[in-house]
């Protein structure tokens, strides 16, 4: 608790300058009130922030009658004389099946099949993207920072400037040229698989960033370990790989997460670089509900839940390494 | 051992920092770098259609982009969107962190639940608020259809109705629902991240100063306007620049909650860009108005680096 209004410092300078009575209330409001008016303000914040996602939810669990309701309802739980009547809620779980199309069949382990197209095309393809550019990053950027953090080389103020420059140019410019790359790489190579291109192209757009924040925990590690271990006839390989490394596992944790999120919630490079809608991620899959306005719109928002909800669990789960690798980037820009 | 051997050992030695490095710089090379060059490059060249031959036509797109009545239009339109789009998630965040930083028990599970809509994406914040506008249907779009707020109701949603007595088409403004809409949604989506830079600043202020200020006599307001905020106003200049940075570049939004419409009301460049670029297939004008972006972006990144740099002198 704060002590810094200038009543309470009066009290403590003074205790005979105010009657007890006042005396009384001000520790009422320092003890009691204050705490319970600030709880009350950032829960308004929190139910704010929080309600386009709760809004919905509720949606993609609306039966279609009720998503066609005029006007709209917030919740599809009044009956003719409550505007609220729990027993006559009518949720329905139309929306998802329209997502998941299950169909059943035989020959299946649990008797039937999705066929969605999000689950047998988009959400594998997000989750191998995210993947593979996830662990590269974090490879990559490891060994680019531990050079940049350890050694004093010509062009190494240059490569750092430089990248973060880069950084700059947005994302559409760059998409123009890599468009042209991928259209001729696919003439030029037989067997060429367009996406580890994409993969690449994932971590080209996030190493900038990850090179500076991965260098930013590499300063923080005392080189006397390193040079101790090399006295001991270690190499300087065995040195990152033995003891930087394991000491800066948890800021290439969250480089590692924060990658893994980054492409996931990717949508533009994916759309416009992958030829074929069977290439394209889930990104991809929930704009392509919207673009055929056939699909109604609990099942909108339950594409959109399936699709967030994951980010959304491994955030909360892990959410004091992301808020470190973010602070830590954005004072770099 | 021979001296050979150990010689060699040595060589490699040498060489590591080169191949530890070499991955990322073939990669930025090949996915940054050379792209950024390639579209310099052709902002100053025609492509042929159909035989896609490169003219060289000097500064003829940058002229051609800064006539057009779409580039003034989108220009405007970005420009509205980063002012109420800065001025909103500035006062809202500082607010926000203001009551952060009074620390209670249950501070940290409020934290968390505020930045949910950070790790959300784009693309699926631009749905969410769609859904509250859909026409008919949305939650909020008999309010947006209410004919005293917003001038008689074209159509029944925002995303169908167009702006109303604008002053020319060239100056579009006021703007149309749409873009304000937009704003709100954009800001609801960046919120959280300008709210923990803040916090993280205003944790930085010794309480000990704040202090001493009161003994002094300084009211909280006081003590707000004249110790707190200069010492984490380069802090806050750092999270204005991310904020447009961002404002400026992102798009992903815009697909997915107006699609640039209705009409173009809510086209901003980085929207421009993706039409001229990829649906409208002009790429030397598209690669002009990107050259223009990168500069913009430059000059904010330079500006970003210049303040951070000042503000880790001083602490």
């Amino acid at each position: 608790m704060k002590k810094t209004s200038d009543e309470q410092l009066v009290l403590q300078l003074d205790p005979n300058a105010v009657s007890p009575k006042t005396k009384a209330r001000l520790l009422y409001m320092r003890k009691v009130a204050r705490p319970w008016l600030l709880n009350l303000a950032l829960l308004i914040v929190c139910v704010v922030m929080l309600y386009p996602i709760i809004s919905t939810t509720i949606l993609s669990l609306k039966p279609p009658e009720e998503v066609r309701r005029k006007p709209p309802v917030f919740l599809p739980c009044d009956n003719p004389t409550q505007s609220f009547a729990l027993g006559a809620c009518r949720f329905s779980l139309e929306g998802y099946a329209r997502i998941f199309l299950l169909r059943p069949d035989p020959a299946s382990m649990f008797g039937f099949v999705v066929t969605g197209r999000l689950f047998s095309q988009y959400l594998p393809n997000t989750l191998f993207y995210a993947t593979a550019a996830a662990i590269g990053t974090t490879l990559f950027s490891g060994m680019a920072a531990y050079v940049l953090s350890r050694y004093r080389f010509r062009g190494r103020q240059f490569f750092l400037v430089g990248i973060l420059a880069l950084a700059g140019v947005p994302l559409l410019t760059m998409l123009l040229a890599l468009y042209q790359m991928n259209i001729n790489l696919r003439r030029l190579l037989p067997g060429y698989d367009e996406r580890w291109f994409m993969v690449i192209v994932y971590i080209g757009f996030e190493l900038p960033f990850a090179i500076w924040v991965v260098k930013g925990f590499f300063d923080t590690i005392p080189r006397e370990l390193e040079e101790a271990a090399k006295i001991d006839g270690c190499t300087p390989l065995g040195a990152l790989l033995w003891i930087v490394a394991p000491l800066a596992a948890p800021g290439l944790a969250s480089i590692f997460l924060l990658a893994y999120v980054n492409v996931w919630n990717e949508f533009i490079a994916n759309y416009l670089l992958m030829s074929k809608a069977t290439l394209r991620g889930a990104m991809y899959g929930v704009y392509d509900y919207i673009a055929q306005s056939l699909t109604s719109y609990n099942a909108l928002a339950a594409a959109c839940i399936i699709v967030m909800l994951p980010v959304i669990v491994v955030f909360l789960l892990t959410r004091n390494v992301f808020f470190r690798s973010m602070l830590e980037g954005a004072l770099k820009g | 051992m021979t001296p050979r051997k150990v010689r060699s050992g040595n060589f490699i030695a040498r060489l590591l920092p080169f191949w530890l490095l070499l991955p990322s710089l073939l990669i930025i090379g090949a996915i940054q770098l050379y792209p950024t060059l390639f579209s310099f490059l052709l902002s100053t060249q025609r492509v042929e259609s159909g035989t896609g031959r490169q003219l060289f036509v000097g500064l003829a797109n940058f002229r051609r982009l800064f006539t057009s009545s779409e580039f003034t239009q989108s220009l405007v339109h970005t420009a509205i969107f980063l002012l109420g789009y800065a001025i909103l998630t500035m006062s809202l965040a500082f607010g926000v962190a203001l009551l952060l930083k009074q620390r209670i028990r249950l501070t940290p599970v409020y934290i968390t639940l505020i930045f949910v809509p950070w790790v959300i994406s784009d693309v699926i914040a631009g749905v969410v608020w769609r859904l509250f506008v859909v026409p008919e249907y949305g939650q909020f779009s008999p309010f947006f259809a209410n004919p005293s707020l917003f001038g008689e109701p074209n159509g029944i949603s925002i995303l169908t109705s167009p702006a109303h007595n604008q002053i020319s088409p060239d100056f579009p403004f006021p703007p149309a629902p749409a873009l304000i809409f937009l704003i709100v949604a954009a800001v609801w989506k960046i919120l959280p991240f300008i709210t923990l830079l803040i916090l993280g600043a205003l944790q930085t202020v010794p309480t000990e100063v704040q202090e001493s200020a009161a003994i002094d006599g300084a009211t909280g307001l006081q003590a707000l306007r004249f110790i707190t905020l200069p010492l984490i106003l380069p802090m806050l200049t750092v999270a204005l620049f991310n904020l447009i940075l961002g404002g400026v570049n992102g798009v992903g939004m815009v697909f997915s909650l107006t699609g640039g419409g209705p009409g173009t009301s809510t086209e901003v460049l980085s929207y421009l860009l993706y039409s001229l670029g990829f649906s409208k297939l002009d790429f030397g004008l598209a690669a002009a108005l990107s050259v223009f972006i990168a500069i913009l972006n430059l000059g904010l990144i330079t500006l970003t680096l210049r303040t951070s740099r000042a503000y880790e002198e001083n602490i």
